[in-house]
């Protein structure tokens, strides 16, 4: 048992767990900040945790509209993206797993093209224009319907289940619909679960379409709108504005404190909610991910 | 003899073809969960990759992607005369390339420290904390190191402070922009590749080890000799892949890290042909610069992929 704790073994857990620090770390810090009083967080020397501890950040946050309203769009594209995208990925897996559908080798040769060699993004912006999807909702919805790996992923999944399942489906008088519902889906649960994640998360997280396919305020995303507080500070101003007024017009004690919350940390705020439901969702989905990323690799 | 010959032939390619359809018939239900993915991927895959031809052409608004003048190269010419081509070229291949030495190794050196963790409940947590940076999107990442970076009160700079050494300024410094797009790259995707080369580690027989532990080879020894032949096909697979995105330096990290001070080191191919196509509007130079871009991606894929199948059998297609 002694060889356990050779030198090999210290050196390999200390680097891990220096790493897992490193992974860690930057999310502890944020939240720290967030929650913390924005003038005093000015001063610096936050490390691990609040020194003032306020919700003060997070109210802000829920108060401006701006804010709610792109939290709001990213919900909707993200409840409504994953469930399009599960449903004709799905479906098109499915009829991709059947060995004996004539033209299954060409379907797959021609969606498989598009990886290696793509148009761009000049060539895709005109299409999303005359599309007149420029400025839609949509255009979080309809261009990410259908993506080659994930079809791959599902496909290898169903040829996996026992054809005589099926079979026995059959004799029982079930159609192919039935097989496919009844069947097929209740045991695919795990690659659904997995599809769903990675497609909720690219959902959640896409600030690219939000940023040059939108032009109109209200329909702009969360990571769309962290990227603008990034680069421009007038949206910070504005809500730290409307802050100060509000804590003015109130002439308590605690009015004449006024505002306490800083671009900074209410820019914090924002990125924690803007990461914090990705964070509670992937560990469930953990186990899957071996299994999802095996199949994926399996190409051809 | 030779008429009833031709008259059988005849007959069996006419029921192999009524077969065919019958099949066809069968699966009339399986068709139509394909045909709107069919479509899906003409409009936005193929339709696209018919748009390169803008790069040959003059793009008008009326005309769109089917329209416009024939223009042969002089879009191509244009970006090559442009005085700044051959640094953005070279950034993109430096960033890339780097990214490749670099980003590539790390997942497998990963995989084989955590292969070498016994206790399953704490590599189990380090796998899930090592996935935690690849499901948060790229503006989070950045606006994360901003704020870990600034030396306006950011830990980083006071740990300096606190060590007695000069705070640095990070974001925006020409000296430190090719570390942190490297650094932060790794930081995002280590733990969720080396998924793959544990899943194949795991896969190695485990008597491989005994026999090896039989001749006396130490743990180094053993990675050697056993753990590093096992992954040796998948990492072949995944080298070919990471070799065709060599000119493709990460268009989402480099739009969001690049700023007025970096434009001289972080300008690249994808960035410069969204900028001329989007601020600028010029279509059809910016195109030019996206095909050229794909085109030799395509060739490396080929001939990597050809050069897989030499040394090892292993190909993507």
């Amino acid at each position: 048992m002694l060889r356990k704790f050779s030198f090999f073994s210290i050196t390999n857990y200390a680097l891990l767990l220096l790493l897992a620090f490193c992974m860690v770390y930057p999310f502890v810090y944020i939240l720290a900040y967030s929650l913390n009083d924005g003038l005093d967080s000015m001063k610096g020397g936050i490390s691990f945790w609040p020194r003032q501890f306020t919700l003060e950040n997070y109210i802000e946050v829920f108060k401006d509209p701006a804010i709610m309203n792109a939290y709001k769009i990213t919900i909707a594209r993200t409840v409504v993206g994953t469930l399009t995208h599960l449903i004709v990925t799905t479906l098109f897996a499915y009829a991709l797993s059947k060995r004996t559908l004539p033209g299954r080798n060409f379907i797959s040769f021609f969606i498989f093209i598009p990886t290696i060699f793509g148009g761009g993004f000049i060539p895709y912006f005109i299409l999303m224009q005359r599309l007149h999807l420029y400025n839609s909702f949509w255009v979080y919805i309809i261009p990410a319907l259908y993506n080659f790996f994930h079809i791959v992923v599902m496909r290898t999944f169903f040829q996996q289940i026992p054809p005589e399942l099926e079979e026995s489906a059959k004799i029982d008088g079930y159609g192919d619909v039935a097989i496919f519902l009844k069947i097929i889906l209740p045991l695919s649960g795990s690659v659904i679960s997995v599809i769903a994640i990675f497609m909720g998360v690219s959902h959640w997280n896409d600030w690219f379409t939000g940023t040059f396919f939108i032009s109109d305020k209200n329909l702009v995303p969360v990571q769309t709108l962290l990227q603008e507080m990034l680069t421009r500070s007038e949206a910070l101003l504005d809500a730290v504005k409307r802050a100060s007024q509000f804590g003015g017009n109130t002439m308590s004690p605690a009015g004449t404190q006024a505002v306490r919350i800083t671009p900074e940390s209410l820019r914090m705020a924002v990125l924690a909610i803007a990461t914090v439901p990705i964070l509670v969702i992937y560990p469930f989905f953990q186990k899957h991910f071996v299994k999802g990323a095996l199949l994926g690799s399996v190409k051809g | 003899m030779e008429v009833t010959a031709a008259m059988t032939r005849e007959a069996q390619k006419n029921r192999q073809q009524r077969k065919l359809l019958r099949t066809i018939w069968k699966h009339r239900i399986f068709y139509l969960f394909v045909i709107p993915g069919v479509v899906w991927f003409i409009v936005f895959c193929y339709l696209p990759l018919y748009g390169l031809t803008l790069a040959f052409k003059d793009f008008s608004y009326a005309g769109g992607i089917f329209g416009g003048k024939y223009a042969g190269l002089t879009y191509f010419k244009q970006f090559f005369d442009y005085y700044l081509s051959t640094d953005i070229i070279r950034n993109t291949v430096v960033i890339s390339f780097l990214k490749l030495i670099i980003g590539f190794p790390a997942p497998i050196i990963l995989a084989i420290m955590l292969n070498e963790v016994k206790n399953h409940a704490f590599k189990r947590s380090l796998q899930t904390i090592s996935y935690l940076p690849y499901f948060v999107s790229w503006v989070v990442v950045v606006t994360l190191l901003n704020r870990l970076l600034t030396t306006d009160g950011g830990p980083v700079n006071e740990m300096l402070h606190s060590l007695g050494l000069k705070p640095i300024m990070f974001m925006g410094n020409v000296d430190w922009f090719y570390p942190l797009i490297i650094g932060s790259f790794v930081w995002k995707t280590i733990g969720w590749n080396s998924i793959i080369y544990l899943a194949a580690i795991a896969g190695i027989d485990p008597e491989l080890y005994e026999a090896a532990k039989i001749d006396g080879a130490s743990r180094l020894r053993q990675m050697w000799h056993v753990t590093l032949p096992g992954i040796r096909d998948i990492t072949i697979i995944l080298f070919i892949l990471g070799i065709g995105s060599l000119m493709s330096a990460g268009y989402e990290q480099m739009l969001l890290f690049k700023n007025p001070a970096t434009e001289a080191i972080g300008s690249v191919l994808d960035t410069y042909s969204i900028e001329a196509g989007i601020k600028q509007g010029r279509l059809s130079y910016a195109t030019a610069v996206g095909f050229f871009q794909s085109a030799i991606a395509f060739i490396l894929i080929l001939v990597v992929n050809r050069i897989g199948k030499k040394v090892s059998d292993v190909s993507l297609f």
